[in-house]
């Protein structure tokens, strides 16, 4: 039930589970932590009543047991052990959410937030077809439901936000780490970097930490995972075909 | 001192102890508490500029990103090539191989046969390098007649890219096709002089004249929910009896909405929200000149086809036998073309002696009698005879890294994450 693109992987310590988006089959595949080999997903939610439309990426809360995915122009959030032809819990969609084209985004159960990739038309302009869009972060209520604004977005030329992938979080300081190719359209584009904001950043604000340049060989990141006990920062760069590993204590 | 000046110094004043009462924190010990009134004026002021040191104090508020740039203290990267589909020039006597690990095209002598005791076989040539535009390359043909190389990129260029025979390092293709966005498979009706094209992302199929190149547009589309079509992946073509047929790995969803332009796929921002379906793999069989949402005229599916991740196809018109690069179980298979239904495969290459991993290509060579598979799993393309069946070794296999090396099979990675209880990395691809 894989199939050969998938963009995101998350994995749930406290259930030991492994969830894994299939945007072909607008389906949301839950696995034993300890599969192996052509394993069968224990859970996949997927049918009409999901609203499920092109399920990229996603993140898990396993602290209030739900999984939370972007959707194209809303955020779908389902219970963890959801199964079939789920409802929703609660949907973020609607002029007020900004959403637009959601990318990607990251649940921080602790400090109580989902922080959504998406593009935006910037506020203060037209709100229409016409307007073009921006690349931000917005920060939402982790229990927003319905047509609610953002707490806080982040977006602007000194962001340097442009084309978000995939995004983690690391709730004891409160960090969004952000990967950012800058064109889908070329092999080595410039401007790639790994980004680190706070969810309580607003506005366009430069990230915390970037990081890039020759020495870290990256190319063109597209996934970021942390390993707080080791203070590494773990990047799956496209280009490369290759994940790397930084010591970066910094931000632990 | 005259009384512009006085104003002058008066507004630079007003503005320090603007910046000073909204910048100093709150509890700070220094606060404005009063400020002078103007001396009088002649009633003529001068424009306003801000003080350069307001500015560079403010500048100085503006945070300014930490900048870092680490050298990774580990790095999981294969170095050595990694097959993905294979095309046999039979005129030239060619092996040509798709490495979508380093991005590179190979050409390697037809009869070679890398012994066990040696580490890789040189490629007779290798195109790579960035003027080639050859990135996540998948698909691949060759043309017999002039022993042109097509190359289809999966991702990022969105290009199917034509290299001559001379093409050879870093150079430029000889015409390029705009193709749609995950593109797959190619197959080259040389009767009709046409090309065909899975579309991945779209579940479809795209049709161009060969010669097609640039942005010239597809001449026929299949596409809709009667297609069967379901992350369409290889693709062969029929001219005799006017057929094509696909291999399917099974996911999809339906599309709806006005096309783009003329033939062009509906792409995923179309897609039917709650729609999507998980189907067992198929082989799904259209007329050549099927358009729309045209039904399979057969569809081959169900646990005796033991049709898994089936990749690219090809076919031997003369005999009417379909050659199937089985990934997900590490087999070929090979079905009759007027196969329908759940029907078992007339052969299967499969087991240890075969040293087949994850194939994800082949071609039947009818010249000389043999199947070319192209292995992802263990940096290899293995050589058996056209009608090898069940657990038989290679005739030759051509290898890029020592024998047993398994392939890190990193492609295209998305995303990662990290299971903390085993201490290990998940990469999808």
């Amino acid at each position: 039930m894989l199939a050969r693109t998938m963009h995101d992987i998350r994995y749930d310590a406290i259930h030991d589970e492994i969830v894994i988006p299939n945007q072909f089959a607008q389906a949301i595949l839950t696995f034993s932590g300890d599969a192996r080999g052509e394993a069968a997903p224990t859970r996949v939610i997927q049918g009409s009543a999901s609203q499920l439309t092109r399920p990229d990426r996603l993140d898990i809360d396993p602290v209030h047991n739900e999984i939370v995915v972007p959707n194209s122009d809303s955020v779908v959030v389902f219970a963890r052990e959801a199964t079939g032809n789920a409802k929703p819990l609660r949907v973020i969609r609607g002029p007020r959410t900004l959403i637009k084209g959601s990318s990607a985004l990251a649940v921080d159960p602790v400090n109580n937030v989902i922080i959504v990739a998406s593009q935006v038309r910037p506020p203060g302009r037209a709100q229409n077809n016409y307007t073009p869009t921006t690349n931000a972060l917005l920060v939402f209520d982790r229990t927003a439901d319905g047509d609610v604004a953002p707490l806080r977005v982040i977006t602007g030329e000194t962001t340097g936000l442009h084309i978000i992938n995939q995004l983690q979080v690391y709730p004891p300081k409160g960090w969004v780490i952000v990967t950012q190719t800058t064109t889908d359209l070329e092999p080595e584009p410039p401007g790639i970097f790994i980004g680190v904001w706070s969810y309580k950043d607003e506005g366009d604000v430069a990230p915390r930490w970037k990081i890039a340049g020759p020495n870290s060989r990256l190319k063109k990141p597209r996934g970021v995972v942390l390993n707080p006990k080791n203070k590494e920062l773990i990047v799956a760069d496209m280009r490369l075909n290759s994940v790397l590993t930084y010591y970066f204590p910094a931000i632990f | 001192m005259t009384s512009s000046r006085w104003v002058r110094h008066g507004v630079r004043l007003a503005v320090f102890a603007a910046v000073l009462f909204w910048v100093l924190p709150p509890g700070d010990p220094y606060r404005l508490v009063s400020v002078d009134p103007l001396p009088p004026t002649d009633g003529t002021a001068c424009e306003w500029s801000p003080h350069a040191g307001a500015v560079a104090y403010a500048q100085a508020l503006k945070r300014v990103s930490n900048t870092v740039d680490p050298t990774p203290i580990r790095v999981i990267h294969d170095d050595v090539a990694t097959f993905s589909a294979v095309a046999v020039d039979a005129v030239r006597n060619e092996i040509i191989l798709q490495d979508e690990n380093l991005y590179e095209i190979r050409v390697y002598d037809r009869t070679a046969n890398t012994p066990p005791n040696v580490p890789m076989t040189e490629p007779r040539r290798i195109i790579s390098g960035p003027k080639t535009d050859v990135e996540f390359n998948c698909g691949l043909y060759v043309d017999q007649a002039t022993g042109e190389i097509y190359s289809v990129n999966n991702d990022t260029t969105d290009k199917t890219v034509i290299f001559g025979t001379a093409a050879k390092g870093d150079v430029a293709p000889d015409r390029a096709l705009h193709t749609p966005h995950g593109t797959y498979g190619i197959a080259v009706d040389e009767v009709n002089k046409e090309m065909l094209f899975t579309i991945e992302h779209d579940n479809a199929v795209v049709t161009y004249p060969k010669f097609a190149k640039d942005e010239e547009p597809p001449i026929r589309l299949i596409q809709g929910d009667h297609t069967g079509l379901a992350d369409p992946h290889g693709i062969a073509v029929d001219p005799a009896r006017n057929l094509i047929f696909v291999a399917n790995h099974g996911s999809t969803h339906k599309v709806a909405g006005k096309p783009q332009a003329p033939n062009w796929p509906l792409t995923r921002s179309f897609a039917v929200p709650g729609s999507g379906q998980l189907w067992p793999p198929s082989i799904t069989v259209y007329e050549r000149t099927a358009v729309g949402d045209a039904r399979p005229v057969r569809t081959i599916q169900g646990p005796l086809t033991r049709l898994n991740w089936p990749a690219q196809l090809s076919y031997d018109a003369a005999r009417d036998e379909l050659f199937v690069a089985n990934d997900g179980d590490s087999s070929v298979l090979v079905f009759r073309g007027s196969d329908s239904g759940n029907a078992a495969p007339v052969r299967a290459i499969k087991g240890p002696k075969t040293t087949l991993s994850n194939p994800t290509g082949v071609w039947v060579d009818v010249k000389n009698d043999e199947v070319v598979v192209s292995n992802m799993g263990n940096h290899s393309a293995t050589v058996f005879a056209r009608t090898a069946t069940g657990d038989v070794a290679p005739l030759r296999t051509i290898r890029a890294a020592p024998l047993g090396k398994k392939a890190l099979a990193i492609g295209n990675p998305g995303a990662i994450g990290y299971d903390s209880k085993r201490d290990e990395l998940l990469v999808p691809n």
